[in-house]
């Protein structure tokens, strides 16, 4: 090389007719906007889902009817030992977190769940909980990623969903627009300092973009302090150790955060086979799913109430299909049909909603449904997410009172 | 979106060739926008060369390069063949990362991306790696040929088919999904065709199925009798179907100006007479060559209008990074690290490909390019240390500004303190995490 770089780039560097010096908001006036929190009155919705297929009857026990005693000669609960909610259901015994968020209005057990000809296959009926259309099994996206390309605006940064979990993303979250994150732990989403954030420079070129990116990479390192002063308090609370509990915690600690974050979604089961899938000897492995589930939930519950923060969240679960009324000989239970859905959160009504179904009016030895799950997935979308369902949903459907007014 | 209009440019002059003068100098920043666009970034001798050669002659080598590309890619196609169908396609996402970082004909990699994006193959639908590679190839193959060759291909293409969930296409059950994807996404666009057309394109279809991965014609099921499709009538075949959309001028309007967004920009929608010219002769002889030919050579390409105006996708982030250190690395979890970022290669997320643009950017993917750039610059880790800053900035002169230079073309100054007397990889990784290098 003939030439020194510095005296060739004095020749090459001329700019172009076209660079504008157009100044740009200099970065100290952004880290100032970004300081203060402007999102507290914003709406989070948590959604999990049972992989596999839940046991919605040794869940939500009807201990006081004899169908189930006479379905389920090894695998029934008896009442004793039971969290009893009246003088027909229960909690499973190893639901203890759940009965106390009931007891104490936090928890709203939406009956009867389900839509008419439910798929009993794995993939099917699963794919169906997620693109909420099962009609047109090609559906692209899932209603949760719909849901997150409706929140979402152009130039705006705020992740509008994210998926927290090992697995690979369920495909409810598949968006057309947005792209919606995996992380595991805060930690993934904390990028590494940046020398040229705390840069004032004007900018020198004139890009339209180029004012979105600049305050989006200075609310990135707004978000880093707020992860990192959002760790101590979600450190603290007390979870039990279960791989839920931490995916739960995880997900407190990024709503306690202030991302922007709307929507939540992570999964119980491992997203795969096995699960909540427990065509045999289901009574040990469904018990310990059941106590993960409602033991993490409530502890995740009881940490947002320290600083109110459920009062802004809503958790709701969901399964592919509960199962078989009968059991099947081989002390497990097959795919069914209608199961109860979890609401959780500061501002729920409580209680029951919808019946119980009948035990002994079944379709095909699975219980039947009275309640859409569209009308759950409507009450979280128009009545928590202020979105409208319609759109996301491709047709209306009644939202359920679970509210307190 | 703000519409560009005749106002900043007469058709005519918008596509001429760009030939510098005292107004509109030739320079450094100008041949780094234009191996952003028709490659995936350059290195230092790169642009050195670009700048002596001047526009025109850098445009020549990267439409026509004088290697031999095919035996390259010949090599790549063996490399990358699934040793059983089972084999995983995350295996062909890595090769091909590989493959556009040491590819000589980069443009040609840049096209069939482009095209990948526009036909949305799936591989999780797909399910067969070697399906998806076929799949890919024929991408390839035309990606800058001939637009009606390619459709031909991909109305054979067991790929397609399978992602498109119309693995079987019964006569008394034609498959409209299929047909309406064809119509709306990747010819004529939306409400450029009525419901009936798609009825009887689907019809034309009939006969068609997958079978064990492989594209079948079942004679019994095919459907001889006549259709009517966008007003012509005859005893259409799928391979008529493909004739009739590629020659359609709402398919030539569809596809040019997805071109443009790719190559030109993605802030403004250009309106109908600026892409007129274009337009004309790509319906006429549907040659993609010379559409990405005269959008490269022409002077809007290289004026305020197209410059810096697109976002870069994360395959576009990264590989600007590793093709300015002159070294590949790792692309197994290079292609896994593009994931997390939105863009799983063989992967969009449904046949629209990625919309691209501002949709790139959140919080969280922000970050990971952040992070991505950290991982890619460090001395060890996943990524093996290949990348090494100092050795480059060596190499062709340490000055502090060296990476603001190589990466952004002076588009951006230095901050007073924080870079000045800092390592080398320190100054690299600031410049590459600057809100400028986000933008191609």
């Amino acid at each position: 090389m003939t030439q020194t770089r510095r005296s060739f780039i004095q020749t090459a560097l001329k700019a172009g007719a076209f660079v504008s010096f157009a100044a740009n908001a200099p970065i100290s006036l952004l880290r100032a906007a970004t300081a203060a929190p402007q999102r507290e009155r914003d709406t989070v919705l948590v959604v999990l889902q049972l992989s596999g297929g839940n046991d919605g009857l040794n869940t939500v026990i009807p201990f006081a009817d004899d169908a189930y005693h006479r379905g389920r000669p090894t695998l029934r609960q008896m009442a004793r030992g039971a969290h009893k909610l009246d003088s027909h259901l229960a909690f499973h015994p190893r639901m203890e977190g759940f009965y106390r968020l009931y007891r104490d209005g936090l928890l709203t057990i939406v009956q009867g769940v389900g839509y008419p000809d439910m798929d009993r296959n794995h993939p099917g009926g699963m794919h169906n909980w997620h693109t909420a259309n099962p009609r047109s099994p090609k559906t692209q996206t899932g209603w949760l990623g719909r849901a997150a390309d409706r929140l979402w605006k152009p130039g705006e940064a705020n992740v509008p969903a994210m998926f927290v979990g090992a697995i690979p993303q369920p495909f409810a979250s598949n968006a057309e627009q947005v792209v919606v994150p995996s992380v595991r732990s805060p930690r993934e989403i904390v990028s590494q300092s940046l020398p040229s954030a705390e840069r004032d420079a004007p900018a020198k070129l004139n890009q339209s973009w180029l004012d979105s990116l600049r305050r989006a990479t200075a609310e990135v390192q707004a978000n880093n302090r707020r992860i990192e002063s959002a760790t101590s308090t979600s450190v603290r609370a007390d979870y039990p150790q279960l791989l839920l509990a931490e995916e739960l915690r995880a997900t407190a600690h990024l709503i306690r955060a202030d991302l922007g974050v709307r929507i939540f979604f992570t999964e119980l089961g491992g997203g795969n086979i096995g699960g909540f899938d427990n065509h045999a000897g289901q009574l040990g492995n469904h018990c310990s799913l059941a106590h993960q589930l409602s033991e993490s939930v409530a502890a995740f519950i009881r940490d947002l109430q320290r600083d109110k923060l459920h009062e802004r969240v809503l958790l709701m679960t969901f399964s592919e299909f509960g199962r078989s009324v009968h059991e099947n000989g081989r002390r497990g239970t097959d795919h069914g049909a209608a199961q109860p859905v979890f609401l959780a959160g500061g501002r729920l009504k409580g209680g029951l909603c919808g019946a119980h179904p009948s035990l002994t009016d079944l379709d095909k030895d699975g219980l039947k449904f009275h309640t859409d799950f569209r009308r759950v997935y409507a009450t979280a979308l128009d009545r928590w997410l202020g979105l409208d369902s319609r759109g996301v949903l491709g047709a209306p459907f009644e939202p359920l009172d679970v509210f307190k007014a | 979106m703000p519409t560009l209009t005749q106002q900043q440019f007469d058709p005519v002059s918008a596509w001429a060739r760009y030939e510098p003068d005292a107004r509109r100098p030739w320079n450094f920043a100008l041949a780094g926008h234009l191996y952003r666009r028709a490659a995936f970034g350059a290195t230092w001798d790169q642009l050195q060369r670009a700048f002596r050669d001047g526009p025109q002659r850098t445009v020549d080598g990267l439409l026509r390069p004088s290697a031999d590309v095919a035996a390259f890619n010949r090599q790549y196609d063996e490399l990358e063949t699934p040793a059983n169908d089972e084999n995983s396609s995350n295996d062909l996402r890595a090769w091909w990362l590989q493959r556009m970082i040491r590819t000589p004909h980069p443009l040609l990699e840049k096209m069939t991306l482009f095209w990948h994006g526009h036909f949305g193959v799936n591989a999780a639908k797909v399910n067969s790696a070697r399906a998806t590679q076929q799949h890919l190839q024929l991408l390839r193959k035309h990606a800058l040929g001939n637009f009606r060759e390619m459709l031909a291909g991909i109305v054979r293409d067991a790929a397609m088919f399978l992602s498109l969930d119309a693995k079987a296409n019964r006569r008394a059950l034609p498959n409209e999904d299929l047909a309406r994807w064809l119509m709306e996404t990747f010819t004529l666009g939306p409400g450029r065709f009525s419901e009936r057309d798609v009825r009887e394109t689907a019809r034309a279809f009939s006969g068609w199925f997958v079978l064990q991965n492989q594209i079948r014609f079942i004679e019994r099921e095919r459907d001889s009798e006549t259709k009517r499709i966008l007003g012509q009538e005859g005893r259409f075949t799928s391979d008529d179907v493909a004739r009739i959309l590629a020659e359609q001028p709402a398919t030539s309007q569809t596809i040019i100006r997805k071109v443009y967004r790719w190559l030109i920009s993605e802030t403004a929608e250009p309106d109908d007479r600026l892409l007129a010219p274009l337009a004309e002769s790509f319906a006429r002889k549907q040659d993609v060559l010379q559409l990405v030919e005269t959008m490269l050579r022409s002077n809007l390409f290289f004026s305020a209008a197209a410059y810096r105006q697109r976002m870069k996708s994360p395959v576009e982030f990264s590989l600007g990074i590793v093709k300015g250190l002159e070294e590949a690395v790792s692309t197994p979890p290079l292609a896994e690290a593009l994931a997390r970022l939105g863009q799983n290669l063989l992967h969009p997320p449904t046949a629209r490909g990625w919309l691209g643009g501002q949709n790139w950017i959140n919080h969280a993917t922000l970050a990971g390019r952040h992070n991505l750039a950290a991982a890619l610059l460090k001395s060890d880790g996943v990524f093996g240390g290949k990348l090494n800053p100092a050795a480059v900035a060596g190499k062709h002169d340490s000055g502090a500004r060296f990476f603001l230079d190589l990466f952004l073309q002076g588009d951006a100054e230095p901050s007073s303190a924080s870079d000045a007397g800092a390592d080398a990889r320190r100054s690299a990784y600031a410049a590459i995490t600057l809100p400028e290098f986000q933008l191609a």
